[in-house]
């Protein structure tokens, strides 16, 4: 079986990490700006996931496991922050929460 | 893992004891008092547990953690500082309605997740520590649940989840070319293999962290985030988690060797440079304190980068002696501006300080000192600790770095002298309810030992010197 090779496995993540941080730029809905950044995490596990399987060593998948778990705290805490906040706006939109300037 | 190991692991294993039993307590019988002398015993035991974990020498825990004097001595900071932010917050929280005992629990993890950070050899203990602290201070920042808190919660878990999954594509990257992920092998697989992509990683990894010690350009969520945050949450942010974070920074960065990699030290220094211009700069320009004190932790963050690029023993010495002195003072600060209140709310606006010595003589006095020595002048612990990074910064000949430090230190003169200025003005008759000061005793007590140290610490600096040559020097 022919193996793909490593460096194609980084482009896909680096691509995907720039499809998500452009997608944290130009989203003003913080759904979807949460979506983009599980996109950008997911993506760093993929090249955790590449280096893994080119030095074939457990330790890249096993920080995938990690990374998997952050994302859950990292949702579940912003989902009830996004609750809050909604709560106080109305609103979803992340442009509208800017009382602070300066 | 042998006995010794888990010695070693005693002064984070009480943390985590801790956390877990408050969670038992609160689920019994709720108690803001109780919640907060378990804590305190808590943070004390751990603090005690330092001496004997340090009797075992410099150990290798796993291939995760060094449990090494350096880890230790920024362990002890963090300890110290939190149990300052905990008393703080029992002052500031009791008056309000509402469950406040979970703060504490947050408080413990975050301290626990910074001296994880402190005593990380490997990327998945950096990366849980970091967590640990991270996923804590979203909740923290927006504990009282007001509008502004909960905006700067969300806007720093936007930042800081954008960051964190930065850093994490800058270790997968690292990772990639080495093949491993424990800082001291890296350093000699880094020189056989420096190719494109590890100093690419490296410099993601850079950004990463830059983010979380908020220094120039990445300093946008910190303003907000201090403003909006409740005034002990501030200081933990201001102080536990840029030490944690800037310990492992040092640490990683000592060993891979910032100095070989050209384009690396270059980007430094011009972060460095940014951060002491543009912070001091910015911070002129606010009417908020908390805002001005935001803007002058991203000048110390830059003026503590010039050590940092200097490298050596000394280098730790300054650094090191600098995030002490660093602490001290703005705990002290910040307890101050959390210890106004102002007709119900924080007094944070400029205005709010107008005549504060006529009210309040010695919390005036107080925050004047905070300020000054964050100022660096002669006989508080800012001046010494410049006086250091100074030392460093021109035995290392970075002329232009040396410069921008005096530059920056400058500029921050005037924003600090005219708080002090207004906190000595005669008030404007009876007009308004300003600040008027409740302090009791703990927060007094607290506020007045802070000062303690600040002077001694700018008077007679020598024996914490001594100990950081003693113990902090990383081989």
């Amino acid at each position: 079986m022919a193996s793909i090779p490593a460096n194609y496995g980084l482009l896909l993540a680096a691509a995907l990490f720039v499809l998500g941080f452009a997608g944290v730029l130009a989203r003003r809905n913080i759904i979807f700006m949460l979506l983009s950044i599980e996109i950008m995490v997911n993506a760093s596990g993929l090249a955790f996931v590449v280096g893994g399987s080119r030095w074939r060593q457990p330790d890249g998948q096993l920080m995938f496991i990690f990374i998997l778990a952050m994302a859950a705290v990292e949702v579940s805490l912003g989902l009830a922050l996004v609750l809050q906040l909604y709560h106080h706006l109305k609103s979803l939109d992340i442009d509208k929460a800017s009382r602070m300037k300066g | 893992m042998s006995g010794q190991d888990f010695i070693s692991l005693l002064p984070l294993t009480v943390l985590a004891a801790t956390v877990v039993l408050i969670m038992l307590a609160v689920s019994v019988y709720r108690s803001h008092i109780l919640v907060l002398l378990i804590t305190l015993a808590g943070l004390t035991a751990a603090a005690a547990m330092l001496p004997l974990a340090a009797g075992s020498g410099p150990r290798r825990v796993t291939s995760l953690l060094v449990v090494d004097g350096y880890a230790l001595f920024y362990t002890g900071v963090i300890l110290a500082a939190t149990f300052v932010v905990a008393v703080f917050s029992f002052v500031y929280l009791r008056k309000q309605q509402g469950q406040q005992e979970e703060l504490y629990l947050l408080l413990l993890l975050a301290a626990l997740g910074a001296a994880v950070m402190a005593a990380s050899s490997h990327f998945a203990s950096l990366f849980l520590g970091l967590e640990l602290l991270s996923s804590s201070l979203f909740i923290l920042i927006a504990y009282p649940r007001g509008r502004l808190n909960i905006e700067a919660g969300v806007k720093y878990l936007i930042l800081a989840s954008v960051s964190t999954s930065v850093l994490l594509f800058g270790m997968a990257f690292i990772y990639d070319q080495t093949g491993t992920m424990q800082f001291s092998r890296m350093a000699a697989l880094a020189d056989a293999n420096a190719g494109v992509l590890f100093t690419t990683g490296l410099g993601l990894l850079a950004v990463g962290l830059g983010f979380k010690l908020a220094l120039v350009p990445f300093h946008m969520w910190t303003a907000d985030v201090y403003q909006g945050a409740p005034a002990p949450v501030t200081a933990f942010v201001a102080t536990v988690s840029k030490v944690g974070v800037f310990a492992l920074a040092l640490r990683f960065f000592s060993q891979v060797g910032i100095r070989p990699q050209a384009h690396l030290f270059l980007m430094f220094a011009l972060i460095a440079i940014a951060s002491m211009l543009a912070g001091n700069l910015l911070a002129l320009t606010q009417d908020n304190v908390k805002r001005i004190l935001a803007y002058s932790s991203i000048a110390h963050l830059g003026y503590l980068l010039v050590a940092f690029l200097a490298s050596g023993p000394l280098a730790i010495t300054a650094v090191t002696f600098y995030l002490s002195a660093y602490t001290a003072t703005t705990l002290g600060a910040f307890g101050v501006v959390g210890m106004t209140p102002c007709r119900g709310r924080e007094a944070d606006a400029v205005e709010d300080y107008r005549g504060l010595f006529w009210r309040r003589p010695w919390l005036a006095a107080i925050f004047a000192a905070m300020l000054f020595s964050l100022a660096g002048i002669p006989l508080t612990a800012g001046f010494i600790g410049k006086f250091y990074l100074l030392d460093a910064g021109v035995g290392s000949s970075l002329w232009l770095l040396v410069f921008s430090l005096v530059a920056g230190s400058g500029i921050s003169l005037y924003y600090y002298l005219r708080l002090v200025v207004v906190m000595y003005m005669r008030p404007r008759g009876a007009s308004s309810g300003e600040a008027t000061a409740s302090c009791p005793w703990a927060g007094s007590l607290m506020l007045t030992a802070l000062l303690a140290v600040i002077f001694w610490l700018g008077v007679y600096p020598a024996p914490l010197i001594d100990m950081i040559q003693k113990t902090a020097a990383l081989k």
